[in-house]
């Protein structure tokens, strides 16, 4: 992608390549380190921070109360109903889930891909992917009617010598969702075994340094260390990167294997990858952004990362339209009542309303991000961000609610109309990521310290001393 | 029961105590068994007994109490084993069995035959008694009238008795009595009046229909002949009596042999809606055998003109919707041009009327001697003063019309009665008035102003179930038996009559009508018991009496008692036709609820949660009008309107219904009572502004928008059809959606009888493709090697009257969900009826559906279900296994019949474990879900399971139709077929054959056990041209 045209005095801007760096110029593997470490290692939590944790506190206890009193009296507080059996409930579950998969995708893809401009962005991605995981892992337990005995449906041996019915999708779900959660844990933790030696070194007080320190697992950083580590990152890489695939595929597999119109289609696992990177990606930029303005890091996630991610939303976004004008054309082209008219009652039937929403907010507005200078504007990028999270949760819901609300049989048609306890458990569940995230910026290192160090120039192995022209002390 | 005592309530000391009566009942009687229990029970030394140990029983029923203490209070009360039984007082949670009576098994239900007193006729019953609870009550299958079947209200009668709110005591201006006080009362009232022959006591009571009971007022007359006893039901059979009395000089019944007749011309009769027509029952069963096209092309045809839309005009071929007042002048008109005399007046009519007229004139004339016309028991007289005159003139009487007694032994014109009474209690004439059963103040016309006259009334008794409206402002409110605790008798719309038997010795010590008046006789103590014995002396005694006694127990009936045909001509004409209200005058229909009836069964939870035929209202009644009226008026469905007459107003909500004629509204009975926890606060009360003169009909109301909302709870709306022809509507905008999709789906297929003739095949025209083989699946296809079960229904037939509903609710213990869980979609039937519109929603074609789980052999909600709680049998069905079952709800959510119900909450909890009264009705081979736990039909499982222990016992195969699902059980029609379709002689596997036969949503290889019989109308093809009726 071109960028010439930028200004060429502009120092975020390789006179070299003509792209922007992906860290400004005149760092250092000390400043790198401190910029980064400061954000934990401080004894001053910024009363931002403080405002910011209360507020997500105040939001877990809602949640607490939704959960506690769903478990006291049933789904039913919920607005799930016959025939909609199944609605926010399951429309967030796909949600967080889907988000979760840019994660994935920056950091084991990306990785095996060698673009480094990841590496600035894959920590808090990785984290992002893991909390959303346990935002997505709540609501399969939740929305079961005797959620006590949600155990049932994993393969444990027991005296009735019952199995889990392997024919069923939501049996798949236990496993890629459990799978996924695991791997995405362990490769988050050994990336981040580097900067917790680093944090552990740095630390000014006991507890940091035991802690860490426990963290650390006696990380020294010897070079045997570190081609272990290079060796396990690649080899977790190469283990998450068909989950990246396979997570959404299989849960896409929910809806494609029933036979609901509207559901039972095909093209569903390919389009709620692409979906699920979309709105992974606007999720990563809906947290960089503020949190590179908070902490300052606008030198170690720059316009360049901003402008990349643009780029992926805007290529899945169009594998999303493209999947979208797919179902339109099987409608009609298929011949079959059932899929022509689930179509039109998506378009024109009472929940109308919540198809044209999400045609807007996920194909028709991010066709502005073709334009290069919007891309690099930050504030539109992260008003993009948040109407394409939007458009992504009204794709779940059109797939879940609307499909249901109107099927095989006239007689049986209903609607939905989320209640209270719906509201809560949704903002509630935001509640619980931004919390967990809040923790995660303030006690461990958001952006990779090490592999930041490895991108400076200083980092490069040459044959020969020269000067280094971007160099600092 | 001593260390009970204590943990119940204060005893007096200085009244006997149970141990001293019981030494002296012991003495006395020794060791007897529960029949006669129930006259040990009532002798007055222990009745009272009981009041004063236990005057709270009612704190035990509805407090959460063990089920210890309930049934230590139900040993005391009931003593089902004989009082010397008690003298040693299980502590055991089971029943006080000392000595088990030899024809009880425990786990084994025992079936006794009985009546449902109704006011109609009554409805001869098999109660199931499980260890003397009874727990389902069935239509008698071998009464020669009835022949099993039955209806909603007759199923609901199982859960009026166990209703907790039902009143339980002897009660005196609010305090407890005991029932001898009241007698001490009676009597020495009875005393001071005997000189006078009794001037000043009144009876009220609902229509009489025991034999007994009217022999015992015969008797009592004699001694008080100034007494007087009026009887009044709000729903009454004042129209037909009035015209019989004119035409024929004298009260006869007619009934309608639909079995004979070709041709049926209804003129406002619902007589397909329920047992709120006399003769339901039989003429329901009639209509739908000859719908059968059982090995014929026969067929009858049925004509409907009426004012209210009703499931009946929804079944007609040909139906003509008229205003009320329109009704008369209609047949009058008829009765003209079939020759059956002419009346003065008469009625401009529009093209299409005349031509309908026209059209059913010709084919009447044609079929002479076989049609029949009905009228409607809520049309002016002069409708069944037409009626009886045609019927005469086309030759039907003694064909398809006999004329015979009627069913009432005191048949009356009840509401000039009530009024002559209103008049009395007005003029201070009436000193002591007895209600029985009755509930006056709440359901009589509001221009008697019946609650104003009652202050003038010196002393008001009432026997009732409740402490209802009437109840709360009597003096004395006596607690009734119910008719499944008392011995009684009754006869049914034929004559045939039935001796009622008590199934259970009464839950709260009631007492009936009979025993009130009986203690006006010579031998007041003359139990119910020996009275109905002694009214059917004569009848049984030929032969061995004993016999005969035990028979007509045994059977159900008593033979020979069905009433001889009278041979009655009619006279004077068709009387004056009033003639149509005209203009823009909005007439108001008054019916009562097909549910709950005039009120008394409001508080029944199963009769306000099924939804009513066509309307579809649960927990509801709503101001029904035709979408023109509603928009002629401003309204839109939902509004809350006022509807004023005569000066008096209620508010309702709008609800448009499909077909029903304009200018009309059409106003519920039965609702708005104030009384009872389920009954209280439903609906609006449509007495208040019914007018005594003319209680079906009036002219001149006016509605009234209030600008505020009333959240109508229908299961079930319909949405107008706004698709253009390009998106697959019909670009009318005024068809129902669902309607047109049910068409296009293929889900209701239906042909005229001459298409039928021309294509057999028309129920699998289009059908694009053929059904996979079951082995090209993934997965492997079950083999059904002994018996595979399989349903048809015969959409033909049914006339959606909700009968199988009511039956599911009982038998399969579905928990009543309440108003608000109804109206979110998540009430709980097993089976419900799926009404379909087809047409211009002014005046549509209906077509009703029972759907109930399909039982798949391929069946989408086995393969999606996580823990596998939902899996299938070697016989072909698809079980819930309620234990195992997580609640994902992925099985409702892939089943394409949505015929799955989660328990969303505790359903169950909330309307039945803290009221013990209702555990006790639960059918114990069905498990009572709790929450979270997905259900759905099983096809009567247990009722399976009990017939193939029976059979392997007997080493033998099950024979065809020795299982019945309760559902077919109940439909008066037989509809509903089930059976195993592995049997090719099987009457299902002939079914299955028929070429009518469809499987709905069958395309998508779900490969249905049920499937249905597609139905055939016999169009009159010259009547249908004429008036462009079925011409796609």
């Amino acid at each position: 992608m071109a960028t010439k045209d930028a200004p060429v005095n502009n120092p975020m801007v390789d006179p070299v390549t003509g792209e922007y760096r992906v860290i400004a110029p005149g760092h250092s593997f000390k400043s790198v380190t401190e910029e980064v470490s400061r954000i934990v290692l401080t004894s001053h939590t910024p009363l931002g921070w403080w405002f910011g944790f209360m507020v997500a506190g105040t939001v877990v206890g809602i949640l607490t109360i939704c959960v506690t009193w769903l478990f006291l009296k049933g789904v039913g507080i919920w607005a799930v109903t016959i025939p909609v059996a199944w609605g926010f409930a399951i429309v967030e579950f796909v949600w967080w889930i889907g988000i979760g998969h840019a994660g994935t995708l920056i950091s084991a893809i990306l990785l095996l891909f060698k673009q480094g401009w990841r590496n600035s962005i894959n920590r808090f991605a990785e984290a992002m992917t893991i909390f959303a995981v346990i935002c997505a892992a709540m609501f399969p337990v939740l929305h079961l009617g005797r959620p006590w005995l949600g155990y049932w449906l994993f393969p444990y041996p027991n005296t009735m010598n019952y199995w889990p019915q392997f024919r069923s999708p939501l049996m798949w779900d236990v496993f890629a969702v459990s799978t996924y959660g695991t791997i995405s844990v362990v490769f988050w933790y050994i990336g981040m075994i580097p900067d917790l030696g680093t944090l552990r070194d740095r630390s000014q007080t006991k507890v940091g340094q035991f802690f860490y320190g426990l963290l650390a697992v006696g990380w020294r950083g010897s070079v045997r260390h570190w081609v272990r580590y290079e060796t396990s990152s690649l080899l977790l890489a190469g283990l998450a990167t068909p989950l990246v695939l396979s997570v959404h595929s299989v849960i896409s597999l929910d809806f494609s294997v029933a036979l609901m119109p509207g559901w039972h289609t095909t093209i569903f696992p390919p389009y709620f990858v692409a979906g699920a990177i979309y709105s992974g990606f606007a999720m990563v930029l809906t947290l960089a952004i503020p949190i590179r303005k908070f902490y300052h890091l606008e030198d170690l996630i720059t316009i360049r990362h901003i402008d990349n991610c643009n780029k992926v939303m805007l290529a899945t976004g169009l594998i999303v339209a493209y999947g979208y004008s797919t179902e339109v054309f099987m409608a009609w082209y298929s011949a079959s009542h059932w899929e022509y008219f689930m179509m039109w009652n998506r378009m024109f039937g009472p929940m109308g309303w919540s198809y044209w929403t999400l045609i807007t907010c996920n194909i028709a507005l991010p066709q502005l991000l073709w334009s290069r200078k919007l891309r690099k504007n930050v504030g539109f990028t992260f008003l993009m961000a948040l109407i394409i999270n939007t458009g992504m949760y009204f794709e779940r819901f059109v797939i879940v609610v609307t499909s249901l609300t109107r099927d095989y049989l006239p007689s049986s048609w209903g609607t939905y109309r989320a209640t209270k306890w719906d509201y809560g458990t949704f903002f509630g569940t935001l509640g619980l990521f931004t919390f967990l995230f809040f923790l995660f910026i303030r006690f461990l290192p958001m952006i990779p310290m090490s592999e930041l160090r490895m991108m400076l120039p200083q980092a490069r192995v040459r044959e020969k001393a020269e000067p280094i022209p971007e160099a600092g002390d | 029961m001593a260390e009970s005592a204590s943990e119940l309530v204060q005893i007096e000391t200085k009244k006997p105590t149970l141990a001293e009566v019981r030494a002296k009942l012991a003495n006395q009687q020794g060791k007897r068994f529960w029949r006669s229990v129930d006259e040990l029970a009532e002798t007055p030394e222990f009745a009272e007994m009981v009041a004063k140990e236990f005057p709270s029983q009612a704190s035990e029923w509805i407090d959460p109490v063990s089920r210890r203490a309930f049934l230590k209070v139900m040993g005391a009360s009931m003593a089902l084993a004989g009082l010397a039984g008690c003298t040693k007082q299980p502590d055991e949670p089971i029943y006080p069995y000392v000595t088990a009576p030899p024809d009880l098994t425990l786990g084994k239900p025992v079936y006794f035959a009985s009546a449902f007193p109704f006011a109609s006729g009554a409805v001869p019953v098999l109660v199931k008694s499980e260890a003397y609870r009874p727990i389902k009550v069935e239509g008698n299958p071998e009464h020669p009238y009835i022949r099993g079947g039955s209806d909603p209200i007759t199923q609901a009668t199982l859960l009026d008795m166990y209703d907790p709110d039902r009143s339980q005591h002897v009660l005196y201006r609010g305090d407890t009595r005991s029932w001898p006080a009241f007698l001490a009362a009676f009597r020495s009232m009875l005393a001071d009046k005997k000189p006078s022959g009794g001037q000043g006591l009144c009876f009220l009571s609902t229509t009489v229909t025991s034999p007994t009971l009217a022999g015992q007022w015969q008797q009592a007359q004699k001694n008080y002949p100034q007494a007087k006893f009026v009887q009044y039901d709000p729903v009454n059979r004042d129209s037909h009596y009035t015209a019989a009395k004119q035409a024929f000089g004298s009260f006869v019944d007619a009934q309608y042999r639909l079995d004979q007749a070709d041709v049926i011309v209804s003129l406002d009769a619902d007589f397909l809606g329920g047992a709120t027509f006399p003769g339901f029952h039989k003429l329901a069963r009639d209509y739908g055998q000859k719908r059968k096209l059982d090995g014929t092309d026969a067929m009858n045809r049925l004509y409907v003109v009426e004012s209210v839309t009703t499931s009946t005009g929804f079944k007609a071929e040909h139906r003509l919707a008229l205003k009320p007042s329109e009704v008369a002048a209609f047949a009058a008109a008829l009765a003209g041009a079939v020759g059956a005399g002419s009346a003065a007046g008469g009625a401009n009519w529009s093209d299409h009327e005349s031509r309908f007229l026209q059209g059913v004139t010709t084919d009447l004339k044609a079929s002479a001697g076989k049609c029949v016309v009905i009228p409607g028991e809520f049309a002016a007289p002069e409708v069944h003063l037409a009626a009886f005159a045609m019927n005469q003139a086309l030759g039907n009487v003694g064909k398809t019309v006999v004329y015979t007694d009627p069913v009432n032994p005191m048949p009356s014109i009840q509401t000039d009665d009530l009024k002559a009474l209103v008049a009395d209690m007005n003029a201070g004439k009436v000193d002591w008035l007895v209600i029985l059963n009755a509930n006056p103040v709440y359901a009589t016309p509001v221009d008697l102003n019946f609650e104003d006259a009652l202050n003038r009334v010196g002393t008001i008794v009432h026997l009732g179930s409740h402490v209802d409206e009437t109840g709360e402002i009597a003096h004395w409110h006596i607690n009734n038996a119910h008719y499944l605790e008392m011995w009684s008798d009754a006869r049914a719309y034929d004559g045939t009559a039935s001796i009622v038997q008590p199934m259970i010795d009464p839950l709260y010590g009631g007492h009936s009508a009979n025993e009130i008046l009986q203690s006006m006789l010579e031998e007041p103590d003359v139990s119910a018991y020996d009275a109905v014995r002694g009214t059917w002396k004569d009848q049984l005694a030929k032969g061995d009496p004993e016999f005969n006694w035990r028979k007509a127990l045994h059977d159900g009936w008593i033979d020979g008692t069905a009433f001889a045909p009278k041979t009655v001509t009619p006279k004077g004409g068709l009387g004056s036709v009033p003639a149509p209200a005209g203009g823009d005058s909005v007439e108001l229909a008054f019916r009562p609820d097909t549910n709950v009836y005039d009120g008394r069964y409001a508080n029944v939870g199963w009769m306000q949660e099924i939804p009513r035929p066509v309307t579809n209202l649960s927990w509801d009644n709503a101001a029904q009008m035709s979408f023109a009226t509603l928009e002629k008026h401003g309204l839109a469905e939902n509004d809350a309107v006022e509807i004023a007459m005569g000066g008096k107003k209620i508010i309702a909500g709008a609800l448009a219904v499909p077909g029903q004629s304009d200018g009309v509204v059409v106003v519920t009975l039965g609702q708005g009572r104030r009384s009872g926890r389920v009954a209280g606060g439903v609906g609006y009360n449509g007495y208040l502004i019914q007018q005594s003169g003319a209680p079906w009909m009036q002219a001149g109301a006016s509605l009234r928008k209030t600008g505020g909302t009333y959240d109508i709870c229908v299961t079930k709306s319909h949405h107008i059809d706004q698709r253009a022809v390009s998106a697959g509507g019909d670009g009318s905008g005024t068809h129902s959606l669902e309607g047109n999709e049910s068409l296009d789906r293929g889900i209701i297929r239906y042909a005229t009888l001459s298409e039928f003739k021309a294509d057999p095949e028309f129920a699998h025209e289009g059908e694009g493709h053929d059904t996979p083989e079951p082995d090209d699946s993934m997965f492997p296809a079950y083999r059904y090697d002994k018996n595979a079960w399989g349903m048809s229904i015969d959409l033909n037939s049914c006339v959606g009257c909700n009968a199988c509903v009511a039956a599911c609710y009982a038998e399969n213990n579905i928990p009543v969900v309440g108003r608000l869980q109804t109206k979110i979609g998540r009430i709980m039937q097993w089976i419900r009826i799926d009404t379909y519109f087809e047409g211009d929603l002014a005046a549509p074609r209906a077509h009703f559906q029972p759907m109930t789980c399909h039982q798949c052999e391929n069946a989408p909600c086995e393969q999606v279900c996580p823990v596998g709680a939902t899996v299938h049998t070697p016989e072909g069905l698809n079980m819930m296994i309620y234990n195992r079952c997580v609640g994902t709800r992925y099985c409702s959510n892939n089943c394409p019949y949505k015929v799955r119900r989660f328990n969303f909450l505790l359903y169950s909890d909330v309307y039945d474990w803290d009221d013990k009264t209702l555990a006790l009705m639960r059918n114990p081979e069905v498990s009572v879900r709790s929450r979270g736990v997905m259900e759905k039909c099983s096809y009567c499982v247990q009722r399976i399971e009990a017939v193939k222990i029976e059979a392997d016992k007997e080493n033998r195969n099950i024979r065809d139709g020795e299982i019945r699902t309760a559902c077919q059980q109940a439909c008066p029609t037989d509809a509903i077929v089930f059976g195993n379709i592995n049997d090719r002689t099987s009457r299902v596997a002939k079914l299955k054959t028929l070429e009518r036969t469809y499987g709905v949503l069958a395309d998508i290889n779900t490969r249905p056990r049920t499937t249905y019989v597609a139905g055939v109308l016999n169009i009159n093809e010259e009547l249908a041209k004429s008036l462009g009726e079925y011409s796609s």
